[in-house]
């Protein structure tokens, strides 16, 4: 119990510095959603150890509660990602926004069919476990679609979006392995209460590391107009005489 | 149970992909076209501008001259004339090393900015290329220069990817400071 009540002070700690960070070298003006995120991690978090020191007969069900609105509002934080990654007004946002739309909401709903079509419910806890790996795997799926398609086209990421987004993206997943470890055998229990609250600390730890620096991604260089028009019609020609070719 | 299993394994191959991609480090930097192509405007590289390697180490001459019995004498000379000229290159192409990485020195003792990893890695990219180099060489000498002709000709390579570097460094300076970097650089070269 001891061990428990030291890493959820350590956790909110640690989180306390993350806002202070934030606060300190303005940076929740660059990143406000991860911001948002971290006020609600503070305020929940704050409230589950005041019930567990306090009100133990609610605390359980406050527990799960908080963390099912939590595994919503993680979304935050891979909106973030994705926005600092290709802005709003760069030519990769434009041309991929619509398809990767399109994928993130099928892994939506694939996210809720994995949760209904789980019917194994044994108690309350079963759910929100479901309901947490279920979109937890979406999550960190989103979070490593991002991060491939940034390499993919060569897109780099500063410190702070990468630590923010591999953290993250780490934790999601092993707590998406854990959760189903904990409702596979029910001796692993005892470990998960542990692990999950670990995995999350380094999270926050990495996540200040991260902040440290204000480094954020550098600006895509984007081509002139005139320059795409001739890549553009360079390109066609191209594809014009090839297809000559083949088919003459 | 297939869906808890499934998520176990599957949380965990992705815990491995995070880890994978955070060991890996950012992904290099490539230097601005313009720093490249400021690079090759402010040092002459003689060996790595020469555009004709193929050509030079390709035996078909030799071999069409070597099937006739009355011109192998023919053939010889013109193995030894090749040999001279690929390893003409060769030098010229590990001088092209050394004055990029002279180069380099003169921008980072300029002011320009650099980290002690990456100093380190430039001099054990220059010192494996000079290696190899040595080795070619030697091996035009003793086998001729048809004996190991692809990696003859990917040696010009190595004299581009020293460029790169000196032209990510170059990069980290204002395009409007390059005449006058240019100037000091043929100053100090002369």
């Amino acid at each position: 119990m001891f061990a428990s009540e030291v890493i959820c002070v350590t956790a909110i700690v640690l989180e306390v510095c993350m806002l202070l960070l934030l606060l300190r070298r303005g940076l929740w003006r660059t990143y406000t959603f991860l911001f948002v995120y971290a006020i609600w991690l503070l305020i929940g978090n704050s409230a589950i150890f005041a019930t567990f020191l306090y009100f133990p007969t609610v605390y359980p069900s406050l527990y799960w509660n908080i963390d099912s609105i939590d595994v919503v509002l993680r979304f935050v934080v891979i909106w973030e990602v994705f926005h600092q990654t290709f802005p709003k007004r760069s030519g990769l946002n434009k041309s991929l926004s619509k398809g990767l739309g399109i994928i993130a909401l099928s892994l939506l709903i694939f996210a809720c069919g994995t949760f209904l079509i789980y019917q194994n419910y044994t108690g309350p806890r079963s759910i929100h476990l479901a309901l947490d790996r279920s979109f937890g795997f979406v999550q960190a799926l989103m979070i490593l679609g991002t991060l491939v398609t940034a390499r993919y086209y060569g897109v780099r990421c500063g410190r702070n979006i990468r630590g923010i987004a591999l953290a993250f993206g780490a934790w999601v997943s092993i707590s998406t392995a854990t959760n189903a470890m904990a409702d596979l055998s029910s001796s692993f229990i005892s470990y998960w209460y542990y692990l999950r609250p670990l995995s999350f600390v380094v999270m926050i730890a990495v996540w200040i590391w991260a902040l440290w620096v204000y480094e954020p991604n550098p600006p895509i260089m984007e081509s002139e107009a005139i320059d795409l028009n001739r890549w553009t019609q360079d390109w066609n020609r191209t594809i014009s005489t090839a297809r000559t070719i083949i088919r003459p | 149970m297939i869906n808890l299993i499934f998520f176990t394994i599957l949380g965990l191959a992705l815990f491995g992909s995070f880890i994978f991609i955070a060991l890996q480090g950012s992904p290099k930097s490539l230097p601005d076209s313009s720093a490249v192509q400021a690079v090759t405007e402010i040092i002459n590289l003689e060996g790595s501008s020469f555009a004709n390697a193929r050509r030079l180490l390709d035996d078909t001459d030799y071999q069409a001259l070597c099937s006739n019995p009355d011109l192998r004498r023919l053939a010889l000379r013109l193995r030894n004339d090749r040999r001279q000229l690929a390893l003409t290159w060769i030098s010229s192409l590990q001088n092209d090393l050394i004055r990029l990485w002279r180069f380099r020195r003169f921008l980072i003792q300029r002011g320009v900015s650099s980290s002690m990893s990456e100093e380190l890695r430039t001099l054990q990219a220059l010192l494996l290329s000079l290696v190899l180099l040595s080795f070619i060489r030697l091996s035009i000498r003793a086998a001729g220069p048809f004996a190991l002709p692809r990696a003859t000709r990917q040696a010009g390579q190595l004299v581009d990817s020293m460029s790169a570097g000196a032209a990510l460094v170059l990069g980290r300076t204002p395009a409007a400071g390059w005449a006058e970097i240019e100037r000091s650089w043929v100053k100090s070269a002369a």
